[in-house]
């Protein structure tokens, strides 16, 4: 698309979209200072496209039914292998795959064992599975507004929420996106460390009848997850990370969470 | 030529396929139906992937086909109404809100209407706005001109703008 070109209707919904070339979007982005309808619209599609993922995207979390799995397997004795090499080949290849997709392994593992009922731990390391890999939006909300984030996920879930502080343990917020849960949705909180690691934070409102508990640990297909309940909401700091690392890591969440509580209560 | 897909990517991409197949069918079991078919399709067609391209898009495009196909033999079964449609409901959105699994009332609509729109404009919604796959490669998917995925997606964002209005939570004036 030419530089030169004048902005079109095209370039809106681009614009809107995260899709326009620098150029034009500094271009469109000084026509939006001078047209309120236009800068209206575009925040119109951009509302529209965050409402069209949250009614969507609990649909990614679903347990996927065995076929469906089975159906990603190659298919086997449809086509009889060419040859004796073949099946050595095969194999091969097979370990290949099996050895330099080992992350990516384990997140298809977590997918396959999806089919019991989901507990919440498993929900937690389907999540962080899921998102901690996606390419194009690990969050829904960047930590470059984290204030928006937290307002707008204590919003949805009726609940004063906090981004712990984790710099002290080498991780760094990335963001948030707002998740499916059982009945209620949760909140979920990204961190990457230097090595870009990726471990996250679930958060969601239990049942009111819930006692609390201490850290518990769950491995769910390489993904380890600390969890616990504290006055009726549930956490879960998932990652693929060492077991003792993690529990630090949890420590320090649990410890950032009280300290941002006791600063919220009010004063007797 | 590659010999295999990537196995471990094809079950991480299962959940966007069945997604993407159930905004297609609007009918849950058709739509794991759907996945099922274009996984076969993708295996015999495993040879014209091009490893390190993105595998995800390929599979939409796969569906996509797959679905064209079997939608027209379906209206040639029951003749049905036309495929471009670009008003009244759109035969075949079985889906319940619930399952959703969302409780906020403005999703709801979102949802419902959706199923309102034309099949080729609901692909072209969920392909920019919720898998973000750039507008060439929706072209691709859909195997028409770029210019159409752009009024498309123009048409889509419109209707279904206007259908919500009627939600309850009024757009706020932008000052």
């Amino acid at each position: 698309m030419s530089s030169n070109l004048p902005l079109s209707d095209d370039d809106v919904h681009a614009y809107a979209d995260g899709k326009l070339s620098e150029e034009r979007r500094a271009r469109l982005a000084a026509a939006l200072e001078r047209d309120p309808a236009l800068a209206a619209r575009v925040a119109a599609i951009r509302r529209q496209n965050v409402e069209l993922r949250e009614a969507f995207d609990p649909w990614l979390t679903e347990p996927l039914p065995r076929e469906l799995i089975a159906g990603a397997q190659p298919p086997r004795g449809r086509k009889p292998p060419r040859g004796r090499w073949a099946m050595p080949a095969l194999a091969s290849a097979a370990t290949l795959i099996i050895g330099i997709g080992l992350g990516w392994m384990g997140r298809g593992e977590v997918l396959h064992l999806a089919g019991t009922p989901t507990t919440f731990p498993r929900q937690a390391a389907l999540t962080h599975a899921l998102y901690a890999t996606d390419p194009n939006r690990p969050v829904e909300i960047w930590a470059n507004e984290e204030d928006r984030l937290v307002r707008w996920l204590s919003k949805r879930l009726n609940f004063p929420l906090h981004a712990p502080n984790l710099h002290a343990m080498g991780y760094d917020l990335v963001g948030g996106r707002l998740v499916a849960g059982n009945e209620k949705p949760g909140a979920l909180f990204m961190y990457e460390n230097a090595d870009k690691q990726r471990i996250s934070l679930l958060v969601r409102k239990d049942s009111e009848h819930t006692s609390e508990t201490a850290f518990r640990y769950a491995l769910e297909d390489g993904v380890g997850v600390f969890y616990w309940i504290d006055d009726a909401c549930g956490y879960a700091l998932s990652g693929r990370v060492d077991k003792q690392q993690l529990l630090a890591i949890a420590r320090v969440v649990y410890g950032e969470l009280a300290a941002a509580d006791a600063a919220a209560a009010p004063k007797p | 030529m590659p010999d295999s897909l990537p196995h471990p990517d094809l079950v991480a991409a299962l959940p966007r396929l069945r997604r993407y197949a159930r905004v297609l069918t609007g009918d849950l079991n058709r739509a794991d139906d759907l996945v099922q078919d274009t996984l076969a399709r993708a295996w015999e067609k495993r040879r014209l992937w091009q490893p390190g391209s993105d595998l995800r898009a390929w599979l939409f495009t796969i569906m996509h086909n797959v679905h064209v196909n079997q939608f027209a033999v379906r209206r040639r079964e029951q003749s049905e109404s036309s495929l471009d449609a670009d008003d009244g409901p759109v035969a075949g959105w079985e889906i319940p809100v619930r399952a959703t699994q969302s409780d906020r009332v403005e999703l709801a609509e979102v949802f419902a209407q959706m199923g309102r729109l034309p099949v080729e404009q609901r692909e072209v919604l969920i392909l920019a706005a919720v898998e973000e796959l750039r507008y060439e490669e929706i072209a691709r998917v859909q195997c028409v001109p770029i210019g159409t995925v752009m009024s498309r997606l123009n048409r889509a964002r419109e209707k279904l703008r206007r259908m919500c209005e009627v939600s309850p939570s009024p757009l706020k004036v932008i000052k």
